[in-house]
């Protein structure tokens, strides 16, 4: 073998070697071991969480509690609990997005889509808003939600 | 607005329309006059075989006559000074964007037209200025590079060219606002606080360039493939020609979803079935865009990896260090475009199966990336002298940048990072470092270098040249190192307000974007000075007649095929 070719190879099989180990990492943590602080939109309501409906329309979040209260563009959830959010829309595509507790989830008219998720164990205050491009008063669907 | 501002709006443009048709019309139909007469003063029976023996594959500077002459080099030209302006009129909208943000609530642009913008400064860059350039620069240099034989489609290139440019017009006073993705149902809404009123004559727009972009890339594989010298085999086909290759392959596999998909878009305007909540059909439109608009994102960076594997050697002294990986690389890159439009959409409700599916492809995007910066690195490595001429420094600039932004991109491809950082700011840092860096930088490295052809010998101001490479270098890091670190801690793209504890992220961000402002007013002017001036060296340009390289025995022979 050429020289030019061993050197190729080498550094071909580094970058792949490399990339396996992530991609092998990323595999497990989403299917396996859930981190406390991030979320996940693929395990379906086992843990017995507390169900919130999420209706996002232009230009606010709706979020229906389990007893039945309602509230917009203020969430109000208790530390150290798990929560199941309901996401949907009422017009057009939005995307909830709680950056500091790894949250998010698009809410699209005609479709349902859940995420658990665990709130930290800690009193504190954290914004959402919408990601995702939804007209004029897109960068107003905002709020904040506030542990307790 | 009201019924009597639309109409003064519509009849001004009309008319202005109206003028500078008529006026193209009587310099086209002069210059083709004399055209014909001077052909006949020659002996041809006509123009066009006139045009092909006199004009093709020889260098071609920018005068009228580039309007009705359909050979490549002057369909070339159009695509390639059609897409500058574009260039220059996003960038002004993205400079405008950016100078609103100042301050958390919106200060000098007001909502419906910061969507305005946003929507136009994304859809010009991508779908008008990198794809215009691309097929404006393999249009110019191909034929010199594979020795055309023969150029004898120019006028379906020609209607090519003209639909692009309407479609470009139209997208520009539609003043649509459903970004450059259009997602459906909120581009289905035809008002100011929705995709905008005329949104309906964006989407007619957007149809008419693909398919002016779709005639013209099969028009070029077809000079590529069959109208070929017998000299240049398949083996020693220059690099720049193979990304050409491989971007048209790209873009004409993958636009016919998203002409579908546009084409039952304005059918929903009259008939809403396809892509409304009731069909729980919305994501549908989704997927059939990202199939295509991932490719479409390498197809805006493919041809400037070409033109820097033709530079690289030029100001290196030194052959590229492996042909074949080089080519290698480029191949796959267009092979797995196709298989990660899905990274686009995790967290809509795809799954777990196929979020790490398409997560995994897209960490297997690095490996031809990989191979690609390799080589480069490898050529530099080996390299003799190396000439620090302001085409260099760009070509290292977005070297350095591809690399910075690579990395941040597959990060993001993971999906339990992607779900903090889609939507923010991230996004737009890390494709913000490779389109600046490649596209807008390799495009000033190959003007700087074919300047002297376009303008029949005339050279620009080095120093000037160099104030712009560094100011463009330096205005994109700061832009998209602001963003990158204003999006890891959550600051959402796409808004003309934001929460204010984000401000310092944004100012630097301002700074940032209007450094590289200044720095392309700098090559403007520069290039502006250097055409008044009388020329004063010959046209020749070192892509096209490349200087002798020291020969070396393995690999295939690259810098044009030479």
């Amino acid at each position: 073998m050429e020289k030019k070719t061993k050197i190729e190879a080498i550094f071909m099989l580094l970058i792949i070697v490399i990339l396996g180990i992530f991609a092998a990492q990323q595999a497990y943590v989403s299917a396996h071991e859930i981190p406390n602080s991030i979320a996940t939109q693929y395990k379906g309501n086992e843990s017995g969480a507390t169900q919130i409906h999420v209706i996002g329309a232009q230009w606010s979040w709706t979020f229906i509690y389990a007893n039945g209260t309602k509230s917009v563009d203020n969430l109000t959830l208790q530390a150290n609990t798990t929560y199941q959010l309901v996401v949907t829309s009422q017009d057009v595509i939005h995307d909830l997005y709680i950056g500091h507790i790894g949250v998010q989830i698009y809410a699209v008219p005609g479709q349902t889509n859940t995420l658990t998720f665990t709130t930290p164990n800690h009193p504190g205050q954290y914004f959402f808003e919408c990601v995702e491009y939804c007209g004029k008063d897109h960068y107003l669907m905002r709020g904040i939600m506030t542990v307790t | 607005m009201s019924t009597l501002s639309i109409l003064i709006e519509t009849t001004v443009i009309l008319s202005v329309v109206f003028v500078v048709l008529a006026y193209l019309y009587y310099k086209l139909s002069t210059a083709k006059m004399s055209l014909s007469k001077a052909a006949d003063a020659k002996g041809y029976e006509d123009s066009e075989s006139y045009v092909t023996d006199m004009m093709a594959g020889k260098p071609r500077r920018l005068d009228w006559s580039i309007l009705y002459m359909n050979d490549s080099k002057s369909i070339g030209l159009r695509f390639i000074f059609a897409s500058l302006i574009f260039l220059f009129i996003g960038g002004a909208f993205g400079v405008m964007m950016r100078l609103s943000l100042t301050e958390p609530v919106p200060t000098i642009i007001q909502p419906e037209v910061y969507n305005v913008l946003l929507t136009e400064h994304a859809t010009i860059m991508i779908y008008l200025f990198t794809v215009g350039m691309s097929l404006g620069l393999g249009f110019y240099l191909i034929p010199t590079q594979i020795k055309a034989v023969r150029d004898n489609m120019g006028n379906i290139t020609s209607v090519a060219f003209w639909l692009y440019l309407v479609g470009g017009i139209f997208f520009v006073i539609s003043r649509s606002a459903f970004r450059w993705y259009l997602y459906p149902p909120l581009s289905l809404q035809l008002a100011p606080y929705g995709a905008g009123s005329d949104a309906w004559l964006g989407i007619l727009a957007m149809e008419l360039i693909f398919i002016g972009i779709s005639m013209a890339s099969i028009v070029a594989l077809k000079i590529i493939f069959l109208d070929r010298s017998k000299e240049v085999p398949l083996s020693r086909l220059p690099l720049f020609t193979w990304s050409i290759v491989f971007t048209l392959i790209m873009l004409i596999s993958s636009d016919p979803p998203i002409m579908v998909a546009l084409g039952m878009l304005f059918y929903d305007y009259f008939n809403p079935v396809f892509f409304t909540a009731g069909s729980h059909n919305v994501l549908l439109f989704t997927d059939l865009f990202w199939f295509w608009g991932h490719p479409i994102v390498y197809i805006a960076i493919l041809p400037f990896f070409g033109i820097i594997y033709e530079l690289l050697p030029r100001f290196s002294g030194t052959k590229i260090y492996s042909y074949n990986s080089g080519v290698f690389g480029l191949g796959l890159l267009m092979v797995l475009s196709e298989l990660v439009w899905g990274h686009h959409l995790q967290n809509s409700g795809l799954g777990l199966n196929w979020d790490l599916f398409f997560s995994i492809a897209s960490f297997a995007v690095v490996i031809p990336s990989a191979i690609t910066v390799f080589n480069w690195i490898a050529t530099l490595w080996t390299a003799t002298s190396i000439r620090l001429t302001t085409p260099m420094i760009l070509v290292l600039n977005g070297i350095i940048d591809f690399i910075i932004g690579g990395i941040t991109g597959v990060m993001l491809a993971n999906t339990s990072v992607n779900e903090i950082l889609h939507g923010t700011y991230a996004v737009t840092s890390h494709f913000h470092y490779v389109f600046v860096g490649i596209s807008l930088g390799i495009t000033l490295a190959a003007f700087y270098v074919l300047f002297p052809t376009f303008s029949g010998g005339r050279t620009y101001d080095e120093r000037l040249a160099r104030w712009n490479a560094y100011l463009v270098a330096f205005g994109s890091l700061l832009m998209s190192t602001s963003w990158a670190i204003g999006g890891w801690l959550g600051m959402p793209r796409a808004v003309d307000g934001y929460f204010a504890w984000f401000q310092p992220y944004q100012v630097g961000a301002i700074i940032g974007g209007v450094i590289i402002g200044i720095g392309m007013l700098v090559f403007l002017y520069n290039i502006a000075v250097s055409w008044w001036k009388a020329p004063s060296t010959d046209m020749d340009n070192i892509i096209e007649n490349p200087p002798e390289i020291p020969s070396d025995t393995s690999g295939g022979a690259i810098g044009g095929g030479r």
